[in-house]
């Protein structure tokens, strides 16, 4: 645009003029588009000079807008947009945190798939999350639609199904623990004495292939309380109206579960697919405090790919190793998501 | 318009609080990296430090527990009045990580750190984080012999970049009144591990409610994997780990038949060997020197119940077959000044200082091995009250060779992971003991062959 000055604001005073004339008379609307914002655009520019400021009045509008964002979007810049950037950067390098960093290209992913303990890690991550994600959605379902009904005590189960979410997990971990203790936990003992389990056979609930299995448990027993409190939210929003119209068409409780609750939580459920998904890959907290013991070390039957990006950057200080382990996880849970969000949509539109 | 143009200003003030905020932290770094460089440039003479007041900054951990860091530092301070020496505690659990974490930016302004472990030295010297103490080992002539050859084994590239200040070496305790009861006569300065074994056994009783177990094995790789480098041929290093087997099949068996805990049992409910040990039903437990000073002072406090365990001695660790007595396993604690101090020669005073007699007298005073030890060092410990009276349990402390747990390797941190893991796999009867090995072999032959 040009520079509006003393000597030639009349001429764009004239030009202004004649693109209205013209705009009246204009049938082809895409023309008419252009010179609209022609129009416009010589207006800001008169007015700005007329008002003898630098700033037009409409930049000074939106330098305000972003001075209103600046602080938090600074802080998130500095904080988390650049560590993302500079991660998918490191995958490509070598780093060690200290000495100069070095080009690796594709050598960090060649060896992942040839690493026997990330091998491990990505598998133990996906049987955890195969196993955690629909178990926690049908048993926090289940819950909700329970304590949807008006039962005695219902505020007492709700609360008591919401405790181990509130409680905390080092605590909680250590009463499991207990419990499940190879030789001194109660489970086992019920085992071995009233369903006569050889001593050598009882379940060593924290090593082996077990270990896994008392991780799902653990967490669909702790994380349950959290998404029926989500489902109940959802419970509220159905229209009981919906469930009197399926009584009076003749629907027993199975078929008013069938075409009225479920369909009417699709979204909820879809909210809860996600964020339990997300959640399940970062799993972490829950297999060291199960799995690892006072030295908090897992074995290749434990290990998740949360840890062994731990132990890779900060034990090892192998960062770019380590963030091309994270971009293995990255790209996994982009792609769980991208799949559950076209699932959502397809449904939606069938 | 006025109101407008307040709330530009306010934004524009928080904006820019937010620029010089981080503006700030960059220029008071700037200074300190300036004067470092100028300081070793210059190399001030030791008398113009002594005059003016310096700060050290000191990373250790556990300063309620540990009774040498306040000893130590009270004592240089009482000898350099112009020193204050100031420490921050970094919890000893993953006391290596934070440390190199801490030291990776340029922000953080240490000037001596300890050094806890091999691999987390390792780890700090591959980041240039501490700095080589040649010159003034040469410069002071502070000699090197009388750490025992420790030093050699952490030795990088010709260069040495800490200063043992504590030493520590393993032993085996065992409870006196277990023997008793028992009638078995106590253990002694010479003995194998297959004698030692067929002890355990002897004192072992398995019936409910009243068990005694023989012997325990902590969690730590180091009580039943480092057995094997005994007999000074081989190490952790070397890339075949077929000499561990026998170690592990005798603890595997002991567990098997009640002899000791089982480790699957004590990773779930996290049992401390102090704990085993002082609860009165546990003959022996191989562990370091380190563990006679929580002894002593965890009896006098009434901490631990002394009819339980205060009836307790020492003897030499058991040894390989055809190997002198008294071989047994060390590890140190060093002392290292880092490469952003702009004290390195007060720095390096206080490390030479901890590690020379001087500190090694403290050391002893608090029931603590120092790295140099002199007979002065063993009358001062074995006279401490509460230390054992027989004198097998003095001549334990005699030793003739020690093995350095782990000694110094540029790939130190990642074999130690490889062998932890499949540690716990061969504990846990997660594989069998020649699938463990087979695989350490494998992962750690390709970690060398890199």
């Amino acid at each position: 645009m040009e520079k509006i000055t003393a000597a030639n604001v009349e001429s764009f005073q004239n030009e202004l003029t004649s693109l209205i004339e013209k705009i009246h008379t204009e049938s082809n609307p895409k023309q008419k588009m252009k010179y609209l914002k022609r129009i416009d655009k010589i207006q800001r520019s008169i007015s700005a000079y007329r008002s003898k400021s630098k700033l037009s009045r409409e930049t000074k509008r939106d330098l305000i807008a972003y001075s209103f964002i600046a602080p938090n979007f600074i802080g998130f810049c500095v904080f988390t947009l650049i560590p993302i950037v500079f991660a998918f950067a490191l995958a490509f390098l070598s780093w060690d945190g200290s000495n100069p960093i070095e080009w690796a290209g594709l050598k960090n992913f060649k060896s992942l798939f040839k690493d026997k303990f990330f091998i491990a890690a990505l598998k133990n991550t996906i049987i955890y999350c195969v196993g955690t994600v629909p178990l926690t959605m049908i048993v926090s379902l289940g819950l909700a639609i329970l304590l949807n009904h008006k039962v005695l005590g219902r505020g007492l189960f709700r609360t008591l199904a919401f405790f181990p979410y509130v409680a905390s997990l080092v605590a909680i971990t250590s009463v499991w623990k207990m419990l499940f203790h190879p030789s001194k936990g109660p489970i086992n003992n019920l085992l071995f004495n009233v369903f006569n389990v050889q001593q050598e056979n009882l379940p060593q609930w924290f090593t082996g292939s077990l270990v896994l299995l008392s991780m799902i448990m653990f967490s669909v027993w702790k994380y349950m309380g959290y998404y029926m409190v989500i489902y109940l939210a959802g419970l509220q929003g159905v229209n009981g109206e919906l469930y009197e119209a399926a009584a009076l068409d003749g629907a027993g409780t199975w078929a008013k579960f069938k075409y009225v609750t479920w369909p009417q939580l699709s979204s909820t459920t879809f909210f809860v697919i996600v964020m339990l998904t997300i959640n399940c890959f970062k799993v972490y907290d829950i297999a060291i405090m199960l799995a690892a013991g006072g030295n908090g070390e897992l074995t290749l039957n434990s290990t998740v790919l949360v840890y062994y990006i731990y132990q890779k950057a900060f034990i090892e200080w192998k960062l770019g190793y380590s963030s091309a382990v994270a971009m293995v996880l990255f790209v996994l849970v982009l792609g769980v998501t991208l799949i559950q969000f076209w699932g959502q949509k397809k449904y939606q539109e069938g | 318009m006025r109101k407008k143009l307040i709330s530009m200003l306010l934004a524009t003030t928080m904006a820019g609080a937010l620029m010089v905020g981080c503006g700030s932290n960059a220029s008071t770094d700037a200074p300190a990296t300036d004067a470092s460089a100028t300081d070793t440039a210059t190399e001030a003479p030791a008398a113009d430090s002594s005059a003016e007041a310096v700060t050290l900054k000191w990373s250790i951990w556990d300063q309620e527990t540990t009774t040498y860091w306040q000893a130590l530092a009270d004592g240089y301070m009482a000898q350099n009045p112009n020193v204050t020496i100031e420490m921050v505690d970094l919890g000893s659990q993953d006391y290596m990580t934070v440390l190199a974490t801490e030291l990776s930016g340029s922000g953080s302004d240490f000037d001596v750190v300890t050094i806890k472990d091999v691999p987390g030295y390792a780890t700090l010297v591959q980041k240039n984080a501490i700095q080589s103490l040649d010159s003034y080992i040469s410069a002071d002539g502070v000699d090197l012999a009388a750490y025992n050859g420790a030093t050699d084994q952490v030795t990088v590239d010709g260069s040495l970049y800490e200063l043992p200040f504590r030493n520590d070496f393993w032993v085996l305790f065992y409870n006196k009144d277990v023997f008793d009861k028992a009638g078995v006569a106590y253990p002694t300065n010479d003995m194998t591990w297959e004698e030692y074994d067929k002890l355990a056994r002897s004192v072992t009783d398995t019936t409910f409610g009243s068990q005694v177990y023989g012997g325990h094995y902590h969690t730590w790789r180091s009580t039943i994997g480092l057995i094997g480098c005994l007999d000074g041929e081989h190490n952790i290093l070397s890339g075949n780990y077929d000499f561990m087997k026998p170690y592990y099949e005798m603890v595997l068996a002991e567990e098997k038949d009640g002899v000791v805990r089982s480790y699957a049992d004590l990773k779930t409910e996290g049992l401390h060997y102090s704990a085993a040990f002082s609860a009165g039903d546990t003959a022996m437990l191989n562990m370091g020197s380190w563990f006679i000073s929580t002894l002593i002072n965890n009896i006098a406090s009434g901490e631990y119940d002394a009819s339980l365990c205060g009836n307790w001695g020492i003897v030499k660790y058991p040894h390989a077959d055809g190997v002198e007595a008294g071989s047994t396993l060390g590890t140190f604690t060093g002392l290292a000044v880092t490469s952003s101090t702009d004290v390195p020669d007060a720095a390096w005073d206080f490390v030479k200082w901890c590690s020379g007699e001087e500190g090694a007298a403290v050391m002893a005073s608090t029931g603590n091995f120092p790295a140099i030890m002199t007979d002065d060092v063993v009358t001062t410990i074995t006279s401490l009250e509460g230390f054992p009276t027989d004198d097998a349990s003095k001549e334990a402390l005699k030793t003739s060779n020690i093995y350095l747990e782990v000694p110094y390797d540029a790939n130190v941190s990642e074999i130690n992971t490889v062998l932890d893991t499949y540690h716990g796999m061969i504990m846990q009867g997660e594989c069998t003991i020649d699938e463990g090995i087979a695989s350490m072999n494998e992962e750690i032959g390709a970690i060398l062959a890199q």
